[in-house]
């Protein structure tokens, strides 16, 4: 089956596993760079979803969960938890996996596209030569982007335009695109006597709502930018890609708070010199936690009770700190919170007595 | 000097449009002018030509973000490679980097906010000026229909400058407008051009009808029988959206327009009209300044304008190229309350407006005290203004004049629809003209108005191919 929004929202709400309301995964999906947003993302998988859709409507998205319900997808019980059905869970199993990586564009594979998409307006007019053209992209970040990366090109030589296209081929062959996704980037472009189609025109041609168009737009964008990054044959595309992908995944704030963490200072020395809570700073180390593998969970933990607890939420099926805190009345919520927040790979690691860690 | 060889080498045009020589001479002459000009008759290039001619770099000072830079795509498409805009859209970096530069220019355009920022006003008076445009001068007018209290800091600017001289540029201004500009632009002796905004070439039909289905019914029977290329006013965004795929299968191509939809999506929309690849366009008010096609045969409203000025603005948008076209505004009774209400909901209440002033006091922000009061975009930048310069009680008691002139004006407009004497005329008659020489097609109360110039005649197909990717990736790079 084809991708579209309910299926993906009907997959969110499988991975959040019952413990969440429908109001989470939409803030995951806007990206919400909020700490239990992250710590959603984390701990339930579901990175690849976080910032997807920047814009996406409540309304829009409230549609979508009727429908849902309608179809007997999912249940929401009277604390407003949702819970996908069997009836949802084949439906997820119908559809081809996502290929997402929200975590890492968070709604910047649009700056891509806009350099792209400027990129090819100005080769199509170039090749004709027509030098005077309106812009379509009209943030003039982007047009100085695209000024400098085609600032010593032959633009002028219609073989470089043609070597572009090439590149696109590529590109478009290896990161495994759909057909029905090649057609939409490209009829997102523009160039000289060809205008761009509209999300609700693609729609109506391709008998997909608008929203599913768009899915597929940015799925295809991850796509594009994860080949880019490792093909030694799309030279200028990979111009066009620099600084796209978020290699610091920490908000600002907390990129601070841990300035002053790794010098050594205490929780609450950093609320103090921060004038800020020691629960937001509590909301920081979870924060640095979720992005951390080699994370000192030592200062804050005993080894034994965070293999303890681990293994708890295991075999109880669960992230919910409040069934853990009854279990394990001992830890603060801030320990629990924190202990969940390992990234999977360090469990792995302390459970094979076999692998060396550093 | 030969002001045609000018127009030709620079311009590529061999004759200029009515109006457009006599105000190029005053601006030659350092004559300060109050200048009406109706839509499409080429306003820009009173400023532009003379530029040319005179040294130091021409100031246009600019209402809308979004024309700043379309004029600005306009002249570098033109070649023209020292234009700058100064405004909120650039990030500080690049604004500072143009700050610097600003002597280098030879068009700058600004709006003005960014006037009123005392660093950037310094440096505008240490270049060498020609002269200062003022586009859309209606905007400084209280009576305008769309008045921004940012341009009387317009005035505060000018005072600062020795003798400059003012083209202060408009498509519609009546007697207390022109006022207005004279009086905000400390303007002592102006040249007033005005140019009849009568469009010989355009017939007005208001038709009133009993419901929104009866509407409907008449709009799919209209343009199953007539073509465009055509715009629809609406009244919402939704209508917009809903009407455009109504109409979808009955005509050769509609797209909707407004500011909900993404600006990369509105562009599309616009070049698909400009190429002829839509015949109609289901918008509201949000669409039409800077867009540029001369051949648009109907104008349609299928609700009531908020005031006359809007109304010929937007029917102005027909038959550019001077071929005959149509326009025509359908209504029912009930339109009249709702064009009220959203004129009115911009206008903040005598309770919202103290609450706003008490909530800034309380140290909100801005944005907080508005959301706070529930004030609305527009009322926010109104009540800013206001209280930085008067008290809540005198604020309250401008917010009240306005209302009421406001609603002044929409009665006008509601008599106008609901009049039995011509269309025409009265439209004239309010912008201080009188009607010469009855043109042969006129309005419907004058007579029944003939469609046959825009009968629907051959089917012609849709004009946008859909190939397959490869193809597409072929026409774009070769």
């Amino acid at each position: 089956m084809n991708m579209n929004f309910s299926t993906v929202l009907c997959l969110l709400f499988s991975r959040l596993n019952g413990e969440k309301t429908v109001n989470a995964s939409y803030h995951l999906l806007r990206g919400k760079r909020s700490g239990q947003t992250i710590q959603d993302a984390k701990y339930y998988h579901v990175q690849n979803y976080f910032g997807v859709l920047p814009k996406l409507s409540k309304s829009l998205f409230n549609q979508a969960v009727e429908h849902l319900q309608e179809q007997n997808y999912i249940v929401i019980d009277e604390n407003s938890r949702v819970f996908v059905t069997e009836e949802g869970e084949t439906l997820i199993e119908s559809t081809r996996p996502f290929d997402f990586d929200g975590w890492h564009y968070r709604g910047r594979e649009e700056i891509f596209f806009a350099r792209l998409s400027l990129t090819i307006q100005t080769l199509s007019h170039f090749r004709v030569s027509k030098k005077q053209f309106l812009p379509i992209q009209r943030d003039p970040e982007v047009q100085r982007f695209v000024k400098m990366a085609l600032r010593n090109a032959p633009i002028e030589d219609p073989s470089f335009a043609i070597q572009i296209k090439e590149e696109l081929v590529h590109l478009f062959e290896e990161s495994r695109m759909e057909e029905i996704q090649k057609m939409i980037i490209t009829y997102r472009f523009v160039g000289h006597g060809q205008t761009g189609w509209t999300w609700q025109q693609l729609g109506e041609k391709l008998n997909l709502l608008s929203i599913d168009v768009k899915l597929h737009y940015i799925e295809s964008l991850h796509k594009m930018l994860k080949v880019i990054e490792k093909s030694e044959k799309t030279i200028f595309l990979s111009k066009i890609a620099a600084n796209i992908k978020v290699e610091t995944v920490l908000t600002d704030s907390t990129k601070r708070t841990k300035g002053l963490f790794d010098q050594g200072y205490s929780l609450e020395e950093i609320a103090n010199r921060r004038q800020l809570k020691i629960s937001t700073i509590e909301d920081h180390i979870v924060e640095m936690a979720l992005n951390d593998s080699d994370f000192p969970i030592e200062r804050f933990v005993a080894k034994q009770a965070y293999r303890e607890v681990r293994k708890k939420s295991e075999i109880l099926q669960t992230k919910r700190l409040r069934l853990l805190k009854e279990q394990f009345p001992a830890l603060t919520y801030f320990q629990l919170r924190l202990i969940l927040s390992l990234p999977a790979k360090e469990e792995e690691v302390n459970e094979s007595p076999t692998s060396i860690k550093k | 000097m030969n002001l045609q060889q000018v127009l030709k080498n620079k311009f590529g045009f061999e004759t200029f449009r009515p109006g457009q020589e006599e105000v190029i001479r005053d601006v030659l002459r350092k004559q300060s002018q109050i200048a009406i000009l109706p839509t499409g008759s080429g306003k820009s290039l009173c400023f532009q030509l003379p530029a040319y001619l005179i040294e130091g770099t021409v100031v246009i000072i600019s209402p809308l973000v979004a024309l700043m830079e379309d004029q600005v795509a306009i002249l570098k498409q033109q070649g023209e490679k020292r234009v700058a805009a100064l405004n909120s859209f650039h990030t500080y970096q690049e604004r500072e980097r143009m700050i610097q530069q600003l002597h280098h220019y030879k068009f700058i355009f600004i709006s003005p906010e960014m006037l009123a920022v005392p660093k950037v006003a310094e440096k505008i008076r240490s270049i060498r000026l020609a002269f200062i445009v003022v586009d859309e001068a209606h905007c400084i007018s209280q009576w305008g229909f769309d008045f921004r209290p940012d341009y009387l800091r317009i005035s505060e600017f000018l005072r600062t400058l020795y003798e400059p001289t003012i083209l202060a540029l408009t498509a519609t201004a009546d007697r207390q407008v022109i006022q207005d500009i004279r009086d905000y632009l400390n303007l002592t002796n102006p040249v007033l051009h005005k140019h009849s905004l009568d469009r010989p070439n355009l017939s007005y039909a208001i038709y009133e009808m009993t419901s929104e289905e009866e509407k409907t019914a008449w709009l799919l029977k209209r343009l199953t029988e007539t073509s465009g290329p055509g715009i629809i006013y609406v009244a919402s965004r939704k209508r917009a959206d809903e009407l455009a795929v109504l109409l979808k299968d009955k005509v050769r191509g509609v797209a909707s327009y407004h500011a909900g939809i993404e600006q990369e999506d509105r562009a599309f929309v616009q070049d698909q009209f400009l190429n002829g690849e839509l015949e109609w366009i289901c918008a509201t008010n949000a669409f039409g300044m800077g867009i540029h096609k001369d051949d648009v045969r109907q104008v349609i409203h299928e609700h009531i304008p908020a005031t006359i000025a809007n109304y010929v603005q937007e029917v102005g948008r027909a038959g550019r190229d001077g071929k005959t076209s149509v326009t025509t505004l359908i209504y029912t009774k009930d339109d009249i309350q709702k064009t009220r209400f959203i004129m009115q909901e911009d206008l903040p209440s005598d309770e919202a407006i103290r609450y706003f002033a008490s909530s800034l006091k309380a140290n909100n922000s801005i944005q907080e005290a508005a959301l706070l009061s529930g004030v609305s975009e527009t009322g926010k930048r109104i009540l800013q203004y206001y209280l930085e310069r008067f008290s809540v009680a005198d604020t309250i008691q401008h917010i009240q004049t306005q209302r009421r002139e406001k609603e002044g004006k929409l009665q006008q407009m509601i008599d106008l629809v609901q009049s039995d004497t011509c269309i025409r005329e009265r439209i004239l008659s309010l912008f201080g003209e009188e009607i010469t020489g009855n043109p042969s097609i006129c309005c419907s109360t004058c007579h029944e108005v003939p469609i046959e110039s825009i009968r629907f005649t051959k089917d012609t197909q849709e004009k946008r191919e859909w190939e397959d990717w490869f193809t597409r990736l072929t026409q774009l790079l070769g």
